[in-house]
């Protein structure tokens, strides 16, 4: 297992020499206040075997999981996901390319390792021909940068995770292993990789901040000797040119190097960060009914151009991750309308996948979810910018199942939001050691682009903050016993229809029987 | 309105197309100034579906396109890249209605020997029905099937055998519902061949307007024909739906519904049977409606209740509209018992304004405006519930009120209870009128 570690510190964070000291075998941390990541790479004869298996059947999977409460992700870790947990999942060429899409035992695989890692709850069945994973727009089949399957869950905790993980990597009385797979605990976010060309595993986590005490850790040198420790501590630097990150600090490799070797480096980047108050914050206004309608507020500095380059062109846009419960409708969305699109702040739907039925109520809806590309609009230059700009979106609810008190709660991830803008020709994003992809929205754009993220920043005063807004709905009322219950709605539909049958049979009963005129008028002609 | 307005047909229809017109044109106003729009969410559907097939495309590309492929074929001109030929389909759909509500006029007097004066005005409970133009021009292609269905009615009462059965074919092919109104017109004595002389009869028959003397001619006979019919055809013996005229009708109905279907599926294969026709068994779609199943649809679908009732509902709707209705009523009135047949349609099922085009011609015998106190009660009630259903709706659909229980579930039962009453005066109503 080889791995990276990296601390990011703010520019005013305070760094002492004595706060990271060098032995032979061993990094000393002591006190440090910055941003973490943790990257762990497994060669395949270290992965355990069932997860092997799995990971054999698979061409990439990529997963993201990002938790509820808000963070900040700075440069070079700048990029997000919403809330939960993201699957991207390529299985081999030869499948695609003989048009079995896919085999099912490997989408059963997969849905049931998913279970296994994660949490047995979540929505992930596949039997037959049915799947759980929704197919992404793939922009080019060459040089897809996509998956061909997506998946997304709801999941607030990663315990099931850091449990599996002990349980498979770690021996029963290893304690430093079992804390080590414990600190995943804390992160903020986790990525896991795997495609079948390196068949390297790579888990990596980040922590936007220090635990109170800042970060004291000992980073010690690989036990076999075989595989890197490598450590970094650095802090972003300006730099002039735009596409670019550049970082500064020290580096050094655990075991190896005798001493930490300041550096500095710069690189071109995809996602950027943008100023602590180009923020957003997510709302459904109440009354949501069955068809609640997301609010985007943005307050004037998020609105301000991101520092791209002077010939780049720039738009705003969002990327949502609807679960199963809640939907947009295409038709409606994709109109070119400008008095509609205008009247949403919107600019234009720039691609959809997944559940968008209009009819289907939840129950009926095998897959997890739809993920739409929003573009926004933004003030016009002649308008006064106003103090927060509000884009809104039409959602719809789907029917949920019966419930005791007449509502059911619909978890609905804060989607991201993020400027995305044209870089220069040639411009090399993959040299970027800190570089990542397969995020579901970035995919959807050219591989010249650069993000820039704003910071999801909740407004309402409850506490805790999370990046998920629940919706109550209205569904049908059942209860156990008393009054409304089953019995009682089928008893009465199936009464009252049948005494309107009746009535109107009795009454054509009548009719037929009743001679009309004709016969009074033939009466009268005999008498 | 003053009578001399019915006298002058110019006026009538000039007024039944200045309406739509309007109403196209505040359309238009609405659509280019307003993000809520005027044009119905179906229009898009069907001219999206007609730019497809513009493109030699499936129609059923479209989501949510559950009609045959011959409308997307008719809209093509909204492809065009013509000013204003977007609303070709709405103007088409307008100037339907406004055939059907010159159809019922003649139909009136042709058949019914009403004054022309006195037909154009009940016609224009149709014509000039707001509600009538708003679905029209807002796009909504009931218009089209009226049309079809009123003309179905006329070519049956003056013996156009061949085009009753292509107009029934086609109409069942657009939408399936008037299956229910070839029984109707095979049990009726249209197509009697004893009765070849009743249009002649007709036609001779008295021209005086008053209820009564109406209420003799809608049977379609006059007096001379009762004598050579002294011995009843037994309606419901073999001979009786053996006679030519009814074989050919039945031929030509099946023919055309068949020779339509067979193309339609040649060229679109599986998705036009799915979308057309099988959809509308299949249909997962339990979100609320006027429907009395409504609730328990709901229940069903969710909780998996036990019994085949979501077949069995079908079954108080069929016996009513295919079977009972037609044998009881049909040889009164013709379209009496359509609107009584359309009437139990929906309120056993669902909720569609279908059956307007048939009240001008039963309104002039109704005990409804007989008695205009009985007529002002069930508008009320019909208007009270419906009232009430949309007000639990709007709760359950924009406050979000859990409603469904006891709001829409009593509301939707109370209209159909009004509903009931209604289809009850009207088979009364029909009752009265002479057996032929």
């Amino acid at each position: 297992m080889r791995r990276r570690i990296t601390f990011v510190q703010a520019s005013d964070a305070p760094f002492a020499a004595d706060q990271a000291s060098l032995t032979p075998s061993t990094l000393s941390i002591r006190g440090l206040d910055a941003a973490r990541e943790e990257r762990a790479t497994f060669s395949f004869d270290e992965i355990p075997s069932e997860l092997g298996q799995v990971l054999q059947q698979c061409h990439q999977l990529h997963i993201r999981w990002a938790r509820e409460e808000p963070y900040d992700a700075v440069a070079p870790f700048s990029s997000r996901v919403s809330p939960g947990l993201h699957v991207f999942f390529t299985p081999p060429e030869e499948a695609v390319r003989t048009g079995m899409s896919i085999p099912g035992g490997v989408r059963e695989s997969v849905c049931s390792l998913l279970k296994r890692v994660f949490d047995e709850g979540i929505k992930c069945e596949s039997p037959q021909h049915k799947t759980s994973f929704i197919t992404p727009p793939i922009l080019s089949t060459r040089f897809a940068s996509t998956a061909a399957f997506q998946y997304h869950s709801s999941l607030p905790a990663l315990e099931n995770f850091v449990t599996y993980l002990q349980h498979t990597t770690c021996a029963s009385a290893d304690e430093g292993c079992l804390q080590h797979a414990a600190s995943i605990l804390s992160a903020d976010s986790v990525d896991i990789n795997y495609d079948s060309i390196s068949h390297a595993l790579t888990v990596s986590g980040y922590w936007s901040h220090a635990p109170r005490s800042g970060w004291t850790e000992e980073i010690h040198k690989h036990a076999g000797g075989t595989d890197q420790v490598e450590v970094g501590l650095l802090g972003t630097e300006k730099t002039t040119e735009p596409e670019e990150v550049k970082m500064g600090g020290l580096l050094g490799v655990v075991g190896k190097d005798v001493e930490l070797k300041p550096t500095l480096f710069s690189f071109p980047a995809r996602h950027h960060p943008l100023p602590d108050d180009a923020t957003y914050s997510v709302s459904f206004p109440a009354p949501t009914g069955l068809h609640p309608t997301m609010t985007i507020s943005l307050p004037r500095a998020s609105l301000e151009a991101p520092p791209a380059p002077p010939d780049a062109t720039c738009a705003l846009h969002t990327y949502l991750t609807l679960p199963s419960t809640i939907f947009g409708d295409k038709y409606q969305l994709s109109t070119a309308d400008p008095l509609f699109l205008s009247s949403h702040n919107l600019v234009a739907l720039r691609a959809v996948s997944g559940e968008t039925d209009l009819e289907a109520p939840d129950w009926v809806v095998p897959r997890w979810g739809s993920n739409w590309l929003v573009e926004l609009a933004t003030p016009q230059q002649s308008e006064q910018a106003p103090h927060e700009w509000n884009v809104t979106i039409p959602l719809h609810m789907r029917y949920l199942e019966p419930s005791e008190s007449g509502y059911r709660s619909a978890a609905v991830p804060w989607p991201v939001v993020f400027w995305a803008c044209t870089a220069e020709d040639g411009t090399k994003m993959g040299i970027n050691p800190f570089d990542r992809v397969n995020l579901g929205w970035e995919g959807l754009f050219g591989t010249r682009t650069m993000f820039y993220q704003l910071h999801p920043a909740p407004k309402s005063q409850e506490e805790p903050h999370r990046l998920v807004e629940k919706i109550d709905v209205p569904v049908l009322k059942l209860e156990g016993e008393g009054i409304f219950q089953g019995k009682v709605i089928e008893v009465g539909t199936v009464t009252v229809i049948l005494l309107g049958l009746v009535w109107v049979l009795w009454k054509l009963g009548l009719a037929a029987r009743s001679p009309g005129p004709r016969k009074d008028n033939k009466r009268a002609k005999t008498e | 309105m003053p009578s001399s307005f019915f006298q002058s047909p110019t006026q009538v229809y000039g007024s039944a197309i200045l309406l739509r017109a309007s109403l196209l044109l505040y359309g238009l106003w609405q659509d280019a100034h307003s993000p809520v729009k005027y044009t119905d969410i179906d229009y898009l559907v069907f001219t999206d579906a007609a730019r497809y097939v513009s493109l030699g495309q499936s129609p059923y590309l479209r989501d949510t396109y559950r009609y045959t492929p011959l409308l997307a074929w008719l809209l093509v001109p909204t492809t065009w890249n013509i000013p204003g030929f977007f609303s070709f389909g709405k103007v088409l759909f307008a100037l339907s209605d406004v055939v059907a509500g010159w159809l019922i006029a003649r139909s009136l007097v042709k058949t019914y020997g009403l004054h022309p004066d006195r037909a154009r005005m009940w016609a224009c409970v149709w014509l000039l029905n707001p509600m009538v133009a708003n679905i029209s021009t807002r796009g909504s292609s009931e218009g089209l099937l009226c049309a079809l269905v009123v003309g179905l009615v006329c070519a049956v009462l003056e013996r156009k055998v061949t085009c009753a059965g292509v107009l029934l074919g086609l109409a069942v092919h657009l939408k399936i519902y008037p299956f229910v109104y070839g029984g109707a017109v095979l049990v009726g004595s249209a197509f009697s061949s004893s009765s070849s002389s009743t249009l002649k009869a007709n036609r001779t028959a008295t021209t005086t307007t008053t209820t009564r003397s109406y209420s003799k001619a809608v049977g379609g006979k006059g007096e001379e024909d009762e004598d050579n019919n002294e011995e009843e055809e037994n309606i419901l013996s073999f001979a009786y739906f053996l006679a030519p005229n009814r074989l050919l009708f039945t031929l030509t109905a099946l023919a055309t519904f068949s020779a339509l279907n067979i193309s339609m599926y040649i060229l679109y294969d599986a998705p036009f049977l799915q979308h057309t026709y099988l959809h509308h068994v299949t249909r997962i779609d339990h979100r609320h409606n006027f429907s009395p199943y409504a609730t328990l649809l709901y229940l069903s679908a969710a909780d998996g209740v036990k019994g085949a009732f979501e077949s069995l509902a079908f079954v108080p709707q069929l016996l009513l509209a295919v079977v009972v209705i037609p044998l009881t009523l049909a040889r009164r009135s013709l379209p009496g018992t359509m609107l009584a047949q359309t009437f139990a349609f929906v309120t056993f099922n669902k909720y569609f304004l279908w059956y307007l085009v048939f009240l001008p011609f039963y309104l002039p015998q109704s005990s409804l405006i007989r008695s205009p106190r009985l007529g002002l009660a069930v508008l009320a009630a019909w208007v009270g519930t419906q009232a009430l259903w949309l007000q639990q709706g709007y709760n359950l659909e924009f406050l979000g009120q859990s409603s469904f229980v006891p709001g829409l579930f009593l509301a939707s039962l109370s209209f159909f209870a009004v509903n009931v009453w209604i289809l009850g005066i009207l088979i009364s109503d029909l009752g009265a009128l002479p057996v032929l």
